[in-house]
This record gives C-alpha cells, sequence and structure tokens, in this order.
C-alpha cells in the first residue's frame, strides 16, 4: 500500500514537473496570461482590461464560436484555422502577428490551451469544408460577381458601393451584444480573414460565426461565391501609403467632406482615438471598466500639490452630464481649460493645449458626437484644491527641496452612481 | 532711529516673505498665464513638415503631425530639461515614469535615434505598439500608461500618418531606462501614479 502511494506520489510529482517543460496546460497558461489575457481576460471570455476600448472586441474563447473558420457554419475552427489566426493575426484588429514574437511551439502550445477554454473543442471534430477548385480571375468574373452582390444583397450592410455609404444599416451587435462594424470592402487591408480570393471566398462559404454575416451556401453556388470574390477584391482602392500626391489630396479632401456631413462619426473617431475614455469612464482595480458608466467620469486624479481633479461626466445628462452646457462651454474646456464656473484647470493630465490645436471642424464634430452619448446620472464632485498651508508647504518641497510629487490615478468612482449600473 | 530701523526691518522681512509665499503660490504660473500660451508652445514644439521634398510623404506627414499634436503625444513623451518640458528635443520621452502593480515605466524615445529612439525599430514593430501594446519583445504595455487601445482605433491609414511623422523628427540621443516588472508600492486602490518633474532618461 505504502509502495503503491508512493508510486501514484512519484507518478504524480513527474508529471507535475514535467509540465513547465514547454508544451503542457501549465506552460500554455503561463503563455496566455502574458500575452493573451490582457485583451481576451484571464478566464479568456474576450474581457480583459484593455477589451472595452477595442472594435472589434476581443474573442470570446468560452463560447467556441469563431469568425475566420474553415469550416461549416457554427462549427469550431479547425486547429490550423486557430494556428493561422495566431501566427499571423487578424488584419484590421488589435490582433497581432505573433510568429515574429513567440516560437511555434510557445503557439501550438497557448492555442492547445485556450482550446480547453471551450468544452465544444472536447467533444467535437471539426473539419474543413470541402469547396470546387479555385476559379481564377478572368474576365466577366467581376461582372458576374456584380450581380451575385446584388443577389445575396450585400448592399444591405456593405452599401451598393462596398463602403456602406447607403446601407440599411453598418452598425450592429454580435453574440455577445458587442458593437460590430460592417467591413468598409474597398479596404482589403482590414479583411479579418486575409485578403487571398480564397480568404474573401471562404468568408461567403463559411459565414462569420458570432456576427450578422450569415452563411450563402444555401444561397449560391461555390462558383457564384468566386465570382463574388473577384467582385469584392476589384473594390479595394489604393491605401494612402500607395497614393501620389494628388491622389492623397483628393482623399484627405472626400474624408474632410465626409466629416462635414456627419460630424457625429467623425466626433466618435476623435474621441475614441484621442481617448477621452481613458480618464472619463471609471474602472475597478483590474483597470476593467466599471459596468455603465462609459464617459461618466468620476475618476479621482489627485495632482500632488494642487488638489483633487476628478474626471467630468461627459454623457448628455441634463443634470451632471454635459446636457446642458453650450457648445461653447465645452469647447471651452477642451481648448482652455476653463470650466463653466470659470475654474482653471492645470495643463495636465487633461491635455487641453493640444486638445487645442485641432481643428474647429473636429472640434465641432467632438462636441457633436459628446450631445450623443448616452445619458448616466452620475454627480461628480468639483475639483478641490489643497488646503493652503498643505499646498504651500508641497510647493515648498517641490519647488526648494527638489521633490517629484505625483498625479494619482484611483480606481473606483467617486461619483453618485457609485460603482456603476 | 533704533526703533525706526527695527520696525523697517520687521517690515521688509514681512514683506520677503510674503514674497516667498507668493512665489510658492504662484509658480509655476499654470492659472495665471493665458490657455493660448500653453497652446501655441505645443503647436510650435512640433516641427513643421516644410523640408520634406516628396510631395506625397508631406501630405502624409501632415496629417502625421496633425495627429500626433492633437492627441499630445507631448504631454507624456517630452524630455524635461531643468524649467519644465525641453520642446527642443521634440518626443525624445523620458518626462515620465509611470509606477503600478504591473512595474515602472519611463515614457520612451519616439524621435529617429538608431541607438536609443525608434531608429532601432521597424515599421512594423511601431505600428504593433500603436494597435495592439505589444513591444518586440512580446511583453504588452498596460492601455491605461499608453493609450494603445485607444490608438489601435486610428484606420491603418492614419497610423501609417503618424509613423511617417515620426520617422521625419530630429533624432535625439536620450537613453530610456528599460521596463521594471516588480510592481511598484502603490495603494490598493491606486491604478497609477505618475511622475512627471524629472528626466527619467540617462
Amino acid at each position: 500500500m505504502t509502495a503503491l502511494t508512493g508510486l501514484a506520489a512519484l507518478t504524480f510529482a513527474l508529471t507535475v514537473t514535467a509540465q513547465p517543460s514547454g508544451t503542457g496546460e501549465a506552460r500554455g497558461q503561463e503563455l496566455y496570461d502574458k500575452h493573451c489575457s490582457e485583451c481576451h481576460g484571464s478566464s479568456g471570455q474576450g474581457d480583459g482590461p484593455a477589451a472595452q476600448l477595442l472594435l472589434p472586441r476581443p474573442r470570446d474563447f468560452t463560447a467556441g464560436k469563431y469568425k475566420v473558420r474553415s469550416t461549416e457554419t457554427g462549427s469550431l475552427p479547425t486547429d490550423d484555422d486557430l494556428l493561422r489566426a495566431v501566427r499571423q493575426g487578424l488584419q484590421g484588429t488589435s490582433m497581432p502577428a505573433w510568429d515574429k514574437l513567440l516560437s511555434d511551439q510557445d503557439i501550438r502550445t497557448v492555442v492547445a490551451y485556450l482550446k480547453t477554454m471551450s468544452r465544444r473543442f472536447g467533444s467535437e471534430a471539426p473539419q474543413p469544408v470541402q469547396i470546387a477548385p479555385k476559379v481564377t480571375e478572368q474576365p466577366g468574373n467581376v461582372g458576374r460577381g456584380a450581380a451575385v452582390y446584388e443577389k445575396l444583397q450585400c448592399g444591405k450592410c456593405h452599401g451598393a458601393d462596398g463602403r456602406g455609404t447607403g446601407a440599411a444599416a453598418t452598425s450592429f451587435e454580435d453574440d455577445w451584444r458587442q458593437p460590430l462594424r460592417a467591413t468598409d470592402l474597398t479596404a482589403p487591408w482590414t479583411f479579418r480573414g486575409g485578403t487571398a480570393p480564397v480568404d474573401v471566398f471562404m468568408r461567403f462559404r463559411t459565414g462569420m460565426s458570432g456576427t450578422p454575416m450569415p452563411s450563402f451556401k444555401e444561397a449560391a453556388t461555390d462558383t457564384e461565391m468566386w465570382d463574388l470574390a473577384h467582385y469584392v477584391l476589384s473594390l479595394g482602392r489604393k491605401p494612402a501609403w500607395e497614393m501620389s500626391a494628388d491622389e492623397l489630396a483628393r482623399f484627405y479632401a472626400s474624408q474632410e467632406a465626409e466629416a462635414k456631413a456627419d460630424p457625429v462619426a467623425r466626433g466618435k473617431y476623435l474621441v475614441d482615438t484621442v481617448g477621452c475614455a481613458l480618464c472619463h469612464t471609471p474602472a475597478d482595480q483590474s483597470r476593467r471598466a466599471l459596468p455603465g458608466l462609459y464617459l461618466a467620469g468620476g475618476v479621482r486624479v489627485r495632482i500632488d500639490p494642487f488638489g483633487d481633479y476628478p474626471t467630468g461626466n461627459l454623457t448628455s445628462d441634463k443634470d451632471t452630464g454635459l446636457g446642458t452646457w453650450t457648445d461653447e462651454e465645452i469647447k471651452r474646456v477642451v481648448t482652455r481649460g476653463t470650466l463653466r464656473d470659470g475654474t482653471r484647470l492645470l495643463p495636465f493630465p487633461m491635455d487641453w493645449p493640444s486638445f487645442s490645436t485641432l481643428k474647429d471642424d473636429d472640434l465641432n464634430a467632438i462636441v457633436a458626437y459628446l450631445r450623443t452619448v448616452p445619458p448616466v446620472k452620475n454627480r461628480v464632485p468639483r475639483p478641490s484644491r489643497t488646503f493652503l498651508p498643505f499646498y504651500l508647504w508641497g510647493k515648498f518641497k517641490m519647488l526648494i527641496l527638489g521633490a517629484d510629487p505625483p498625479i494619482t490615478f484611483y480606481a473606483g468612482n467617486v461619483g453618485s452612481a457609485g460603482a456603476g449600473r | 532711529m533704533k526703533r525706526f530701523l527695527k520696525w523697517a526691518a520687521g517690515l521688509i522681512l514681512l514683506i520677503a516673505v510674503c514674497a516667498f509665499l507668493a512665489f510658492l503660490y504662484f509658480i509655476p504660473p499654470f492659472f495665471t498665464t493665458p490657455p493660448e500660451e500653453f497652446s501655441k508652445a505645443v503647436r510650435e514644439a512640433a516641427p513643421p513638415v516644410t523640408d520634406i521634398t516628396d510631395p506625397a510623404e508631406r501630405l502624409l506627414a501632415e496629417r502625421g503631425r496633425y495627429i500626433v499634436v492633437g492627441t499630445g503625444c507631448i504631454g507624456c513623451h517630452a524630455q524635461n530639461g531643468p524649467q519644465g518640458p525641453d520642446y527642443s528635443k521634440y518626443l525624445a520621452g523620458g518626462g515620465l515614469k509611470i509606477t503600478s502593480a504591473r512595474g515602472t515605466i519611463v515614457s520612451r524615445n519616439l524621435t529617429p535615434d538608431k541607438e536609443t529612439g525608434l531608429g532601432l525599430r521597424s515599421d512594423d514593430e511601431v505600428k504593433r505598439v500603436l494597435r495592439s501594446g505589444v513591444f518586440p519583445d512580446g511583453h504588452i504595455v498596460s492601455y491605461t500608461a499608453m493609450p494603445w487601445a485607444n490608438f489601435s482605433n486610428w484606420t491603418e491609414e492614419d497610423r501609417h500618418a503618424v509613423l511617417v511623422y515620426l520617422r521625419r523628427l530630429k533624432p535625439v540621443r536620450h537613453a530610456i531606462p528599460d521596463p521594471i516588472s516588480t510592481p511598484a508600492p502603490v495603494g490598493p486602490d491606486i491604478i497609477e501614479r505618475d511622475y512627471g518633474s524629472k528626466d527619467y532618461g540617462k
């Protein structure tokens, strides 16, 4: 009995010590925690700290639903599908190509690990679809593809021109109720699954699970889908980095005209990229955004030795947000760091000196977008300066003794909405 | 006479103390300088693109400059001198040290210097940081410190324009210490603590 227990213990010890050697689950988890969890979350639900700001959102590995597959709609991807996504990354998303960063063995190990996050992988054996031989581009198939584009009503989401112009809707939600945009078919460098004709064909053939993009295998023949692939690729325009000066000038002018026509979209782009949400959406200690408080302010920012400057509520709420602020009042904070009541902000960390360099059209677009941000009632305390003697003592330390006072960003919400809805 | 001198000395001392307190109160003159002067400083700090001879490259760089300036890269990537940010060393970094439970990092040198700046990095490597926060050694920088998650929303074309502009900056030799992953002693309810009054470069 003792010998048996000893043997069992020895076997156990061997298994345990064998695991971190390179390919086991422990190594997979180590790699995952280091390289993947910031976006995909520690339990693989696609809810890592950075996820809230990314569009498209990172994959939820627990659901077993994958967009880019070589398998029938609704099926799991093959190992090769997953390996390819990790090695080459996904264009038009934050998923980078890991083949230059991790060894192939590590990539295989981490793929094996993320498969353990969905039970489906234990019970299903995904098979790649069998497809008719590739149809190369030839005279006529782009024209025929255009007819297929019409027949399958691709324009309902992607627009008649492939850019989404005139589409019934271009903003959607995926199965996780996260925002999603119809792909701009004129920018092939953003195609998630790749830009080769077979990549585009496969998206029609197998659909993109979890999104409104269906499989067209019942609605169209393989030949039709090949034609469509060639047609979609023919819509591709030149990217800015290949344009001549004249083309660039026209391109930027058309972008400017579009921004004027749809300032809310332009404003959203600016707010998303400048990063207002970084300080104006409260987060918990793990840096995850508190639910229901998007742009609702309430982040306590302590600027030593000046005082506490909780971030403002930028939502359209009439009572506690920007709802009753005039356009000029909003722009005055953004460009001059001066609040409605005349209180002046420091030139950091709210970077109004930089924002003041934005063109007036862009500032107006930001205001137009902020007006559309759903109202959240979150009354944020006013800035409070440090008690005068402490302030002077802090300044003395800073200016005379050479102290290095920090700016501190706190977790949680100091506004009236607490930890969110 | 003696009494008068005593009074005078007292008065001078009082004035000196008041002047010193006023100095502490108002310097640096963040609240008394007109806002336009801060704006002017950051606008003029960014080198113009007029010396670029290729017209397409100039247009891209101009777009990149607009984004770099309007987004406020200089807010973190300035090099501090004795009197605050030294804008003549544009985007040479080292002006901000961020400490958190994830470690300590210093804002990096974005100039094209071949040994200490982005001259070390390929276009793909720079774009990967701007899109995914992933550095060439595979580590991911927190999106709260370097807002890559926001910058990931740039179109690929705007991201390229940013890179074109960064590649055209004046190279400044300014080494930045490597990130330290040992957790810094910040409080449990603190996301990060930023220090910004010294040069944290080498």
